[in-house]
């Protein structure tokens, strides 16, 4: 079969709404202060038992933030943090009335309500008898968040929960732009959350891809991940839409690759993101020069950054752009990383200023870029691109402009 | 992309009433036999709820090789064996053009279990990296593009009632959009011992603490609930012109699908709520000077949801008493995230046959609510 072609001919996206709630706090402009400053948010876990394990560490939402989110037996963490970052977003859109209710709602998410399943599952099995909250499971599927938020909110769009690893996030952006550009609808509300939880700490740690300090992308002596927890959101609209109401534009979203590896269910292969950078420059209708800017995957293993470096080479060039990952300052927040790291790529462009790679003191040779080590670096830029690549050769690329470039 | 359109040249299904392509499917449909049976994978002796339609374990040994068998879980094996059963139906080969999507409602919930209890019975030194990738709902998806060489873009859907109806509808979207040639789209769901359990203890299944015997009778008098089924259907999708190209065998058009939201608490369902702007409202009733001959509807016996989703049609085809209450497969196949799919195939089929003009509509608790209209090829 023949590779589809490039995206044209519909209408342009920006994104004119953005919220967040990270390990930073409540809000984009914590989230972005912190960033600049290239603070490490990666401390001891407090919320889940981490006796016995190799690493023991995470980049959790701290609890004096948590309680200032509201609370509901109805709602899971995961439910509560997203539903302050996408009441965020709206707000910043200044979208009213019936704009707002027709939105449509994508999110990218995998632990759910886990984090409360698990307690009830576990207590289940351990304590020999049956707590009384079992209403802890109404919210454990991922598309919990979905349906909170579309009631919460009283969205009539178009509404999907995308399950696509640590891509998640970054998903619900793509398709979510889809449906903006086909005209399927005026605004969507797309972004990811995901909230600590045991199965993804244990199941990292028993693949031995966590680091027991704060992780180091691309650094040669990197040991692996650190997990994170936060949910960020941004409202995806018509240009014409929100220009014609006198909107705010953040960025406008270029264009976006979305491919599979085909390959392995954990092992990354760099072909699969060549192709999905390439696709999201062509659609986009940008020669590779003109991304200044890569938000990287980067996690900090040494398969993923050394394959995803591997692929950079290939479309930019040996140095061919600069290359840095937040994941360094607030962990891997998994099914939200696609979409947190969009919304920092958003606020790079706007402000101007390239957020670090934290912990990072020895460049790995195999790693041809500059990285932007420790310290946030001014540079006006006109594009720039969030990789996002998961389990199961999972890989979307962003790649979000300046509005008018 | 407008000038694309979507069409389906593939069915592939293992449900609890048969495994095959297209033709397997529609002997099934025509025969119109039950499924529904007493639960024999696990013990439901001190439950109200004692009906499900399973999947056999020697079909699902027959779907894979044996070392395939080794490496997948049950779950993706069922994901697996329907995806390759619907490529060779259709003909399609794997590459950058030919993408995957899967609804499910729960996922590997067995692997979930299980990699939690080697944590609960070993601590740390139990835990299997082997078994954590399934934890993550698209390990079906991962599964199944991986052995179709497809490079497309993959994508999971998680959805109550509708997950294969939505799966359906966003590959139809992924070739419209220009992401895709072909898609395989559908949906799986296994039944889990716990779920069922959990299910069953909280009133959500049939007979839901009435008087009535326990039975899946979607829109009925005495609909008391619904019976969970398990099982994968996918259709392959094509873009008409490539598929045209090849000489595919062409079963049906995907005229257009629309889903939206009516604003509803979670797992609740309102009858009484109507969502008078939608986009899936807005298509039932552009459907109707369509001259709509059929109507598939995902009412499953929740009777709550069976009379919203009643209310709504009512309101919106216009009085076409001729279409209510929609036809449900659910008696045939029990509840699970397949089902949608399968009733998109249903209404396939029965365009190739004789019916012009076929619309599926769906309404979960929690307000996701769908329609797709599917059509002979004109």
């Amino acid at each position: 079969m023949s590779r589809p072609g490039a995206h044209g001919g519909c209408r342009d996206v920006v994104v004119s709404g953005l919220g967040v709630v990270s390990p930073y706090g409540a809000g984009v402009t914590r989230f972005w202060s912190g960033l600049a400053a290239g603070t490490c948010t990666i401390k001891p876990i407090t919320i889940i038992e981490t006796a016995g394990f190799r690493s023991r560490i995470a980049a959790e939402i701290p609890a004096s933030v948590m309680s200032t989110l509201g609370s509901s037996w109805r709602r899971s963490r995961a439910d509560r943090i997203a539903l302050a970052a996408a009441r965020e977003a709206l707000a910043d859109s200044g979208l009213q009335g019936r704009q707002q209710t027709e939105a449509a709602l994508l999110i990218g998410a995998v632990g759910g309500g886990m984090l409360e399943g698990e307690h009830w599952y576990w207590a289940q099995t351990l304590g020999g008898g049956r707590p009384s909250r079992r209403s802890a499971l109404r919210s454990i599927l991922p598309f919990s968040h979905a349906d909170t938020l579309g009631w919460r909110l009283g969205l009539t769009g178009p509404k999907e929960t995308v399950v696509m690893a640590c891509a998640s996030g970054a998903a619900s952006i793509a398709l979510g732009a889809d449906l903006v550009r086909a005209g399927v609808t005026p605004t969507a509300l797309v972004g990811g959350v995901d909230a600590l939880t045991h199965t993804c700490f244990m199941g990292f740690n028993a693949l031995k891809l966590l680091d027991p300090s704060p992780c180091r992308p691309f650094d040669r002596d990197r040991h692996g991940m650190s997990l994170g927890e936060a949910a960020a959101f941004l409202v995806l609209e018509d240009a014409e839409h929100c220009r014609a109401r006198g909107g705010r534009v953040h960025a406008r979203l270029a264009g976006y690759g979305m491919s599979t590896d085909a390959h392995h269910v954990t092992a990354p292969h760099p072909e699969g993101m060549i192709d999905a950078m390439s696709l999201a420059l062509k659609d986009a209708g940008l020669p590779a020069t003109a991304v200044g800017y890569v938000n990287a995957h980067g996690t900090g293993t040494q398969q993923n950054d050394r394959v995803e470096a591997q692929a950079l080479r290939q479309v930019f060039g040996e140095g061919g752009v600069l290359v840095s990952s937040t994941k360094s300052l607030i962990g891997h927040t998994m099914a939200g990383a696609g979409s947190v790291e969009a919304a920092a790529t958003i606020l790079a462009l706007q402000h101007e200023l390239l957020p670090p790679t934290a912990n990072l003191e020895t460049v790995d040779p195999e790693v041809a870029f500059d990285c932007l080590p420790g310290t946030a670096r001014p540079a006006r830029i006109s594009a720039a691109l969030s990789n996002s690549f998961g389990f199961g050769g999972q890989n979307v690329c962003l790649i979000f402009a300046r509005d008018g470039s | 992309m407008t000038d694309r359109r979507v069409v389906v040249t593939g069915v592939g299904t293992v449900n609890a009433a048969t495994v095959g392509g297209r033709d397997a499917l529609a002997s099934a449909l025509a025969l119109g036999r039950s499924a529904i049976g007493p639960v024999r994978a696990f013990d439901v002796a001190d439950l109200t709820s004692r009906l499900a339609a399973e999947v056999d374990e020697a079909t699902v040994a027959s779907l894979v090789d044996r070392d395939a068998a080794r490496r997948l879980s049950r779950i993706c094996r069922l994901a697996l064996g329907a995806c390759l059963l619907a490529v060779a139906d259709a003909g399609v080969e794997g590459g950058h053009g030919l993408g995957t999507v899967v609804g499910t409602e729960h996922g590997d919930f067995t692997s979930s279990r299980d990699f939690a209890q080697g944590f609960l019975r070993h601590g740390p030194a139990g835990l299997s990296p082997m078994i954590f990738p399934n934890t993550v709902m698209n390990t079906m998806a991962a599964t199944a593009a991986i052995a179709m060489g497809a490079k497309a873009p993959s994508i999971t859907v998680n959805q109550a009632t509708l997950a294969g109806d939505l799966a359906v509808a966003r590959g139809a979207r992924l070739i419209l959009d220009g992401r895709a040639d072909a898609v395989v789209a559908g949906g799986v769901d296994e039944l889990f011992p716990e779920v069922y359990r959990h299910l069953a203890e909280t009133g959500a299944l049939s007979p839901m603490q009435s008087q009535s015997p326990e039975g899946c009778r979607p829109f009925a008098a005495d609909h008391n609930g619904p019976v969970l089924g398990e099982g994968a259907t996918f259709l392959v999708l094509e873009e008409l012109a490539i598929a045209q190209a090849r000489g595919a065998r062409i079963i049906a058009e995907i005229v257009e699908a629309a889903w939206g939201n009516v604003p509803t608490a979670p797992h609740t369902a309102r009858p009484g709520r109507v969502d008078h702007d939608s986009p899936a409202a807005r298509l039932v009733r552009s459907c109707v000077p369509r001259r709509v001959a059929r109507c598939y509807g995902s009412g499953n016996g929740d009777p709550a949801l069976d009379d919203w989703e009643r209310a709504l049609l009512d309101r919106d085809l216009g009085g076409r008493a001729d279409l209510l209450p929609p036809r449900s497969l659910a008696p045939l196949f029990g509840q699970h995230g397949g089902l949608g799919a399968l009733r998109v195939a249903a209404a396939a089929l029965d365009a190739e046959c004789s019916v012009p003009s076929v619309l599926v509509h769906g309404i979960a608790r929690g307000g996701c609510r769908i329609a797709i209209l599917v059509a002979s090829l004109s």
